[in-house]
C-alpha cells in the first residue's frame, strides 16, 4: 500500500517532489490511500484506487455514513467578491467538483462557493461565498491546494486564494473579462510551484488560453494560447488572424501529468464559431486536441488533434488518461481518451505518436472515415445546413467531461456513452458567422450505455445499458471510480449510485439517491475505514461498510 | 428559498424526462453576462447610422468589410458602456491605421452602441436564433419515399392521420415529429402532461412470479426497479428487480421511427418534410 504522508505539508512536498521527478514514478501513478490531493486523486487521470477494504465480496454491506446538503446561504459564511450583495436568481447548484481530501478534511466547490467538511462526519468546518458579478454558472470542477493555500476560479473569472485552515481569503485576481462571455469552471491543477488554470466560454468568438500563476501572489508566470497567432506554428491551419485569434479552444477541464517526462497533458475545446466552419477553413489547430506542455514554461512538446475542423461542439476536454502497459507486445507509456466525437484514441505519450483509433458508439454518422493518421475525417455534408442536418451524436456528444476511469487490474477504460440524434439548422448564413451560428433540435437516443474498452484493441469488452424512461434510453456521461477491490462506482442514469463488478459490469450494490451522481466519486481511508464519497445534485454522500 | 427551488426541480423532472441526462449545457442553469438592449428604436437608428457611416469599411452588419475589422468581435466595443468608450474613440479615431475620426453627436454614438451591443447579444444567445426556411426539399420525391423506401404508408395515411398535418405544425416542428413524434407538441405557456401518460410513451409489461402481467407507460426501468403508469386508474405501480425477476418486456410504440433514425439521409428527410408540409 502506497502512502504519501499524513499531513497536508507532506502531500504538498510530494507534489513538489513530483515535479522534480525525485519520487519514484511508480508512486505517482497511484492515488494515496489516506488523502485525495488533486482533482483526479493523482496526476494520471485513472481514478483508480489501490484501497480494497470495500470489494466485490463485501460491497453489499456498504451503507450511508453521512449526507451533506449544500447550504449556500451567506449567513455564517466568509463572504468575498466584487458583485452585488443580493445573489442572482438561479437554479440550485449541482456538485460537479471532485472533493479533495487532506488531513481528514474535504474541500469542494460549486460556482461561487467553497466548503471545508469534516471527512468523518460530513459537517461543515467553513464555507466561503463569493459575491458574483454574473457569468455562466454552469459548473465548477473543484479546487486546488498547495501547502496552506486553496485556489479556485469563479464564473466571473476571478482566481481566488483562501487559507485552507480557516477559509479566509488571501487575494483574488481577474483573469478574463466577462463582457466577452468568458466564464471560468476549471479546477486549478498544481504541479510543483505552478498553479495551472484555464478559462472557458463559447457564446462569443473568443480565444482560449491556459495560464500558470505563482502560488504566493497569484501573478502570471506563463500563458499558452490554445490557438496560434500569425507566424506561429499551426497558424497555417487558419485562414487569417481574425479567425485564429477568435478561434475558441477552451481548456475547460484539468489535465494530467507525467512527472518523469515532465509533460502536462490537456484536452482542448472546440473551435469558434461553434457550428459553422465557413469563416475558418482548415484544421483549426490546436482546438479539439490532446496537447503535451512543459508545465514550467507552457511550451508545447507535441499535439494530436482528435477532431480536425470540428463543426459540432465536440470539444476534446475529456480527461486524457495515462496508461502504462504493453501495446503490440512491448511496454509503452501511453495516453488514452474516450472522446466526445464518438472515438477512442490511444497515443504514445512520450512522442504523441498515434497508436489506435476505434469507434465507441455505433450510431455516429458524421465522418468520411478514419484517415491515415487515425483522425476522423471531416464530412462537410454533415455540417449544419439551413434545411437541417441529422447528426449522431448530438452536440453534447457521445461522451462528455465527467471523469472516466482506467483500472490497471482489468486493463479496461470505463466511461458513459450516448447514441443521440439531433438536427442542426444553420441560422447564420453570413460569410462571417458568429457565436454558435446554428440551432439544434434534439430528437432522441437509440441507446446509452456504460462501456468498458480494452485499451490494447480499442474494442468494447462489456457494455451495460443505462436506465430507461418514457422517452427511451436515459443516462450518459458519468463520473467513475475504479478500485483494487474489483469495483467500478458510477451512476445508472436512473438516479441510482451503483457499484459494478469492474470485470463484467454486473451491478453488485446500489443506493437509490433519486438523482444521478453529478461528479467523479472518490475514496480514502480514515481511521482505518474506507469512505466512498460522491455528489448528486445538491448533496454530497459518503458510504462506508457496515460494522 | 431552497425549498421553492426543490419543488420547481421536481416539476421539471416530471415534465422533461431527458433532464436526468448528464448534460454539458442544462438550459435552466445557463446564465449570460451580457444583457439585451431594450430600446429597439435606438437599435434601428443605430443600424441606419452604421450602414451609412461605417458600413463601407466594417460591413453593413458590422462584421467587417473592405479593410475594416469585425466590430462585433472588437474588445473596444464589447467593453463599451452605452457609447461612452466608443464616443471617446470615435472623437480621435486611429488615423495611422486608416480609421478617421468621426464627430458624431452623443445621441448618435449612443444609438450606434445600442445597435452593436444588440447585435453582439443576438450573436451570443443561441436560444434566440431563428430557424430559416427549411422547406427546400422535393415534395414529389418525398411522396415517393413515403410510399416506397420509407415504408411510412405501413402505419400512416395522408388522408387519415396525416390529413392537414402541414398546416398544423410549423416546418421545424413538423420535421422533428417526422423523425420522432414523441409526446404532444407543447402549447406555449402550458406545462405538458408527464410523458408516461402519453400514448407515444415507451411502455412495458411486468410479469410478477405470481400474478397476472401488468402493462403501462414506462415511468422508469433500472437494474433495481421498474415503475409503470396505469392510464385507466391514473396510478403508478412499482416492483423491485433482482436480475431478470420480475420479467419486464419493453415496447416502444415508435420503434419504427427509432429504427429509421440511423437510416435517414438528409435528402430523404428534406423531401419528406416538403411532402408533409404540402399536406395542408
Amino acid at each position: 500500500m502506497i502512502i504519501y504522508g499524513r499531513s497536508a505539508r507532506t502531500v504538498a512536498l510530494c507534489l513538489l517532489a513530483a515535479a522534480l521527478a525525485v519520487v519514484p514514478v511508480r508512486l505517482l501513478g497511484q492515488i494515496p490511500t489516506d488523502s485525495w490531493p488533486t482533482y483526479h486523486g493523482d496526476y494520471s487521470g485513472r481514478r483508480f484506487s489501490t484501497i480494497k477494504q470495500i470489494n466485490t465480496g463485501n460491497v453489499k454491506a456498504l451503507t450511508l455514513a453521512w449526507v451533506y446538503r449544500l447550504n449556500t446561504s451567506r449567513t455564517g459564511a466568509i463572504v468575498g467578491g466584487e458583485g452585488p450583495d443580493t445573489p442572482p436568481p438561479g437554479t440550485p447548484p449541482s456538485i460537479k467538483s471532485t472533493p479533495l481530501m487532506i488531513n481528514g478534511i474535504l474541500y469542494f466547490s460549486v460556482p461561487d462557493h467553497v466548503w471545508a467538511l469534516d471527512a468523518r462526519t460530513g459537517r461543515e468546518n467553513w464555507h466561503y461565498a463569493w459575491k458574483t458579478r454574473g457569468g455562466d454558472h454552469i459548473g465548477n470542477r473543484g479546487v486546488g491546494i498547495l501547502d496552506n493555500w486553496l485556489y479556485f476560479l469563479t464564473p466571473d473569472n476571478y482566481f481566488v486564494s483562501l487559507d485552507v485552515a480557516t477559509g479566509k481569503e488571501r487575494w483574488h485576481h481577474e483573469i478574463a473579462n466577462m463582457k466577452r462571455e468568458y466564464f471560468s469552471t476549471n479546477a486549478p491543477m498544481i504541479i510543483g510551484r505552478q498553479v495551472i488554470i484555464g478559462v472557458g466560454g463559447d457564446a462569443l468568438d473568443i480565444p482560449g488560453y491556459l495560464e500558470s500563476r505563482d502560488p504566493e501572489a497569484g501573478n502570471l508566470v506563463w500563458r499558452w494560447n490554445t490557438t496560434p497567432r500569425p507566424g506561429e506554428p499551426g497558424a497555417a491551419s487558419w485562414p487569417d488572424e481574425d479567425s485564429m485569434s477568435h478561434g475558441g479552444g477552451m481548456p475547460w477541464i484539468p489535465g494530467t501529468y507525467d512527472p518523469e517526462l515532465n509533460l502536462y497533458y490537456l484536452g482542448t475545446g472546440n473551435p469558434q464559431p461553434v457550428l459553422s466552419g465557413k469563416s475558418r477553413p482548415g484544421d483549426n489547430l490546436y482546438t479539439c486536441s490532446i496537447v503535451a506542455l512543459n508545465p514550467n514554461t507552457g511550451k508545447m512538446a507535441w499535439y494530436y488533434q482528435v477532431t480536425p475542423h470540428d463543426t459540432h461542439d465536440w470539444d476534446a476536454a475529456q480527461t486524457p488518461v495515462l496508461i502504462d502497459g504493453d501495446f503490440d507486445g512491448r511496454p509503452r507509456k501511453m495516453i488514452a481518451q474516450a472522446s466526445r466525437n464518438g472515438h477512442f484514441f490511444l497515443l504514445d505519450r512520450v512522442t504523441g505518436e498515434h497508436l489506435l483509433t476505434s469507434k465507441h458508439i455505433d450510431s455516429l454518422n458524421w465522418t468520411k472515415g478514419i484517415n491515415s493518421t487515425g483522425q476522423p475525417a471531416h464530412d462537410p455534408a454533415k455540417d449544419a445546413s439551413v434545411p437541417g442536418t441529422l447528426i449522431s451524436p448530438d452536440t453534447s456528444g457521445a461522451t462528455n467531461w465527467p471523469p472516466p476511469s482506467f483500472s490497471p487490474d482489468t486493463g479496461l477504460m470505463y466511461f458513459g456513452t450516448r447514441q443521440t440524434f439531433s438536427v442542426l439548422y444553420l441560422t447564420d448564413t453570413d460569410g462571417r458567422p458568429q457565436g454558435w451560428a446554428a440551432a439544434e433540435r434534439n430528437v432522441g437516443s437509440v441507446g446509452n450505455a456504460l462501456k468498458a474498452i480494452d485499451y490494447k484493441t480499442g474494442k468494447v469488452k462489456w457494455s451495460r445499458p443505462f436506465a430507461m424512461g418514457p422517452g427511451g434510453s436515459q443516462g450518459g456521461p458519468v463520473g467513475l471510480l475504479s478500485t483494487a477491490g474489483g469495483l467500478l462506482f458510477g451512476s445508472d442514469g436512473g438516479g441510482n449510485f451503483v457499484a459494478y463488478d469492474a470485470s463484467n459490469g454486473k451491478p453488485l450494490w446500489h443506493a437509490g439517491l433519486g438523482t444521478n451522481t453529478s461528479n467523479g466519486p472518490q475514496t480514502y481511508l480514515l481511521d482505518g475505514r474506507q469512505y466512498i464519497v460522491v455528489g448528486a445534485g445538491d448533496s454530497l454522500y459518503a458510504f462506508v461498510l457496515q460494522q | 428559498m431552497i425549498r421553492v427551488h426543490r419543488v420547481l426541480a421536481v416539476l421539471v423532472v416530471l415534465a422533461v424526462p431527458g433532464v436526468l441526462v448528464v448534460s454539458a449545457v442544462p438550459a435552466a442553469a445557463q446564465q449570460q453576462a451580457l444583457t439585451p438592449v431594450t430600446d429597439t428604436a435606438a437599435v434601428e437608428r443605430g443600424q441606419q447610422l452604421l450602414v451609412a457611416q461605417c458600413g463601407f469599411c466594417h460591413g453593413a452588419n458590422a462584421r467587417g468589410g473592405s479593410g475594416g475589422p469585425d466590430l462585433t468581435r472588437s474588445t473596444l466595443v464589447l467593453y463599451d458602456e452605452d457609447g461612452r468608450q466608443l464616443g471617446e474613440f470615435l472623437a480621435v479615431g486611429r488615423p495611422d491605421k486608416g480609421m478617421p475620426k468621426f464627430d458624431l453627436p452623443r445621441a448618435q454614438v449612443s444609438d450606434l452602441a445600442a445597435f452593436l451591443h444588440s447585435s453582439i447579444y443576438q450573436n451570443s444567445n443561441r436560444r434566440l436564433y431563428k430557424i430559416l426556411d427549411i422547406v427546400t426539399g422535393d415534395a414529389k420525391a418525398g411522396e415517393a419515399y413515403f410510399n416506397g423506401a420509407g415504408r411510412c404508408g405501413t402505419c400512416h395515411s395522408p388522408s387519415k392521420d396525416l390529413k392537414g398535418v402541414g398546416a398544423k405544425y410549423e416546418p421545424a416542428t413538423l420535421q422533428a415529429r417526422l423523425l420522432l413524434p414523441r409526446g404532444r407538441n407543447r402549447e406555449p405557456g402550458t406545462v405538458p402532461a408527464p410523458l408516461y401518460t402519453d400514448p407515444t410513451s415507451v411502455t412495458a409489461t411486468v410479469t410478477p412470479s405470481s400474478g397476472t402481467p401488468v402493462s403501462g407507460g414506462l415511468v422508469r426501468l433500472t437494474d433495481f426497479e421498474v415503475t409503470l403508469y396505469d392510464a385507466t386508474t391514473g396510478q403508478m405501480r412499482s416492483w423491485l428487480r433482482t436480475g431478470d425477476t420480475p420479467k419486464v418486456v419493453v415496447v416502444d410504440p415508435l420503434q419504427a421511427h427509432m429504427d429509421q433514425l440511423p437510416r435517414w439521409t438528409d435528402a430523404d428527410m428534406h423531401n419528406m418534410t416538403a411532402y408533409l408540409a404540402s399536406l395542408k
